[in-house]
């Protein structure tokens, strides 16, 4: 049989058995209950847990983002595993504090969050479109890849509108079923596929190509000095723009939605252990990156169309390796992008009802509202898809643009838990203008001053509004909410 | 200890790890050779405090005074 022939029937059994657990996991719940639906009855365990956190972050961008890194640039893709490890950490303070708020005042979005403290309904629905906006650019990652890797892995026979839809297709439905149990039992099995194969495989590449790791960095380090430094001569970074790379990264990663509203699906003990066996996902990493540097010596940057597709073009053109090492890859690569695709889908949809519709329209019953998340998840599935087959960009540039905008929900957040002078007015003019500062150094300026990060300028442009502004705008209306927040939170 | 004194404890503690990864302590670790286990420098420094990062929360967690706590709802 020829290669592409068992990897494709390697992929699909993988999807079929993605559908099965996903949908099997959503079975025999309330399928009345919001609360169920939003963040599973905020009763998810440790394992399930720690799989949907490390699921979320293990993504396209992983699998072929973080080789290509590694392949092109040398040094500055340790920022993935560096950020991977400590972006997780202020969970174990900030995510009980919010997760206790969370339950008493029946909240489930991080619009939901702002809105009760900051007593204000344009907030929240501008915390919703944006999250909308953020999650529809990652799950157009996600989707490419899911659809690239399809298409390359059967050497060009399943078009690239085919292996999106059929892949994002399942993933919309058994979120659209089961909701967060489902995305997170389907991330227990996808998790475990994938670290298993991104070892096998990654140490199968390094091992084919190089006679040893330490031999294939010394002859790296020879042939190209500077390539595993940061900012020295022949180093494609600079020292700022790692840093600001990394620390817009670890403030921005939490209050990304998905992972932000975990902090409802579970007890403080479960999040705090989650947080304690987290930093092992960054080690997991580790091979993804020798397969990048196995490569930097081999293959020619002009044979490939851009770094991302180094992994797939090292296993079909470079590697003789057999059929099933192809449909491993591709089950693998395919799991690590539906176990994000799943959670971003799901809280998209939640943000964008509770922040947008519920404020727009005030007089909504639950059972709407859970009508309404339902069918949300299909039409932001459809526009995601859209923009995928339609429109285009590199990975990890559209990755990191919605990060730069996420991470300015930040002085909003740690202003809710630990002040009560942050006023409403203040969050809002704050997000605006850093929200546009990020855009306007990531999409016009060509450069940014120090060449920082565009989503760190948009921050302290952002926290200095927000302490300005706050002076101006006391009021005794929201004091006391914001004691009561910072009360239950202890 | 108290709760408030762990927070202080658990944001300085792991301050310091995060802090040796970016400039401008990251110095000390941004070099090529020597390869240590196999890796670059730059690499090892990375992992291994990654993995000191991983121990440090682990004591933490051992010292925190709010760890068993059962939630009244």
């Amino acid at each position: 049989m020829a290669d592409w022939k068992i990897a494709m029937i390697i992929m699909i059994g993988y999807l079929v058995v993605a559908l099965f657990i996903g949908v099997l996991a959503g079975r025999n719940q309330d399928k009345g209950s919001l609360d169920e639906f939003a963040v599973a009855g905020g009763k998810l365990g440790l394992f399930v847990m720690w799989f949907l956190m490390g699921g979320a972050v293990f993504s396209a961008f992983s699998f072929l983002g973080a080789p290509g890194w590694a392949y092109s640039k040398g040094a500055p893709a340790l920022y993935i595993i560096t950020y991977t490890a400590f972006a997780i950490l202020p969970w174990y303070i900030i995510g009980p504090k919010i997760g206790k708020i969370g339950r008493a005042y029946n909240i489930y979005t991080v619009s939901g969050f702002l809105k009760k403290r900051y007593n204000s309904r344009a907030l929240p629905i501008l915390i919703g479109l944006i999250a909308l906006f953020a999650s529809i650019q990652y799950l157009a990652t996600q989707m490419k890849g899911m659809a690239y890797i399809f298409n390359i892995m059967t050497e060009g026979r399943i078009p690239f509108w085919l292996g999106a839809l059929v892949s994002y297709g399942i993933v919309v439905v058994y979120v659209a079923t089961g909701g967060l149990r489902a995305a997170a039992w389907s991330d227990v099995f996808q998790g475990l596929l994938m670290i298993i194969i991104s070892w096998v495989v990654g140490l199968a590449i390094v091992n084919q190509l190089h006679s040893s790791v330490s031999g294939m960095f010394t002859d790296l380090i020879a042939a190209k000095p500077g390539f595993l430094e940061i900012g020295s001569e022949g180093s494609f970074m600079s020292s700022t723009a790692y840093t600001s790379t990394i620390l817009v990264s670890v403030i921005g990663f939490l209050m990304w939605p998905h992972l932000f509203s975990k902090s409802y699906a579970s007890n403080a003990r479960t999040i705090k252990k989650t947080v304690l066996v987290y930093p092992v996902f960054a080690l997991f990493l580790v091979p993804l990156l020798l397969v990048g540097f196995a490569a930097a010596n081999v293959v020619d940057s002009t044979a490939i169309g851009s770094p991302d597709e180094i992994l797939p073009y090292l296993i079909t053109a470079v590697l003789s390796l057999p059929g099933w090492i192809y449909g491993l890859v591709g089950a693998g690569a395919l799991a690590a992008a539906m176990s994000s695709a799943d959670a971003i889908t799901h809280s998209a949809s939640l943000e964008f009802t509770d922040g947008v519709i519920k404020n727009v329209k005030t007089d909504i019953s639950n059972k709407t509202t859970l009508l309404l998340m339902r069918v949300g998840v299909f039409i932001i599935g459809g526009l995601a898809y859209f923009i995928t087959v339609f429109g285009g960009q590199g990975l990890i540039a559209l990755l990191l643009g919605a990060y730069g905008s996420i991470v300015q929900f930040a002085p909003g957040v740690y202003g809710a838990l630990y002040s009560k002078r942050i006023t409403g007015p203040a969050v809002i003019s704050g997000l605006l203008i850093g929200t546009v500062v990020n855009y306007y150094f990531q999409l016009v300026a060509s450069s940014t001053p120090f060449d920082l990060h565009a989503g760190i300028l948009g921050l302290l442009c952002n926290i200095v509004i927000v302490v300005v502004v706050s002076a101006f705008t006391q009021s005794k209306d929201v004091q006391v909410v914001a004691d009561e927040y910072r009360s239950i939170s202890g | 200890m108290t709760k408030k004194t762990f927070t202080k404890v658990y944001c300085l503690s792991l301050a310091i790890p995060l802090l040796l990864l970016v400039f401008p302590l990251f110095t000390l670790g941004n070099r090529s050779t020597p390869l240590v286990l196999g890796l670059p420098f730059s690499m090892f420094w990375v992992l291994f405090w990654i993995v000191i990062t991983f121990l440090i929360v682990l004591v933490l967690y051992r010292l925190d005074p709010d760890k068993d706590e059962e939630e009244v709802s």
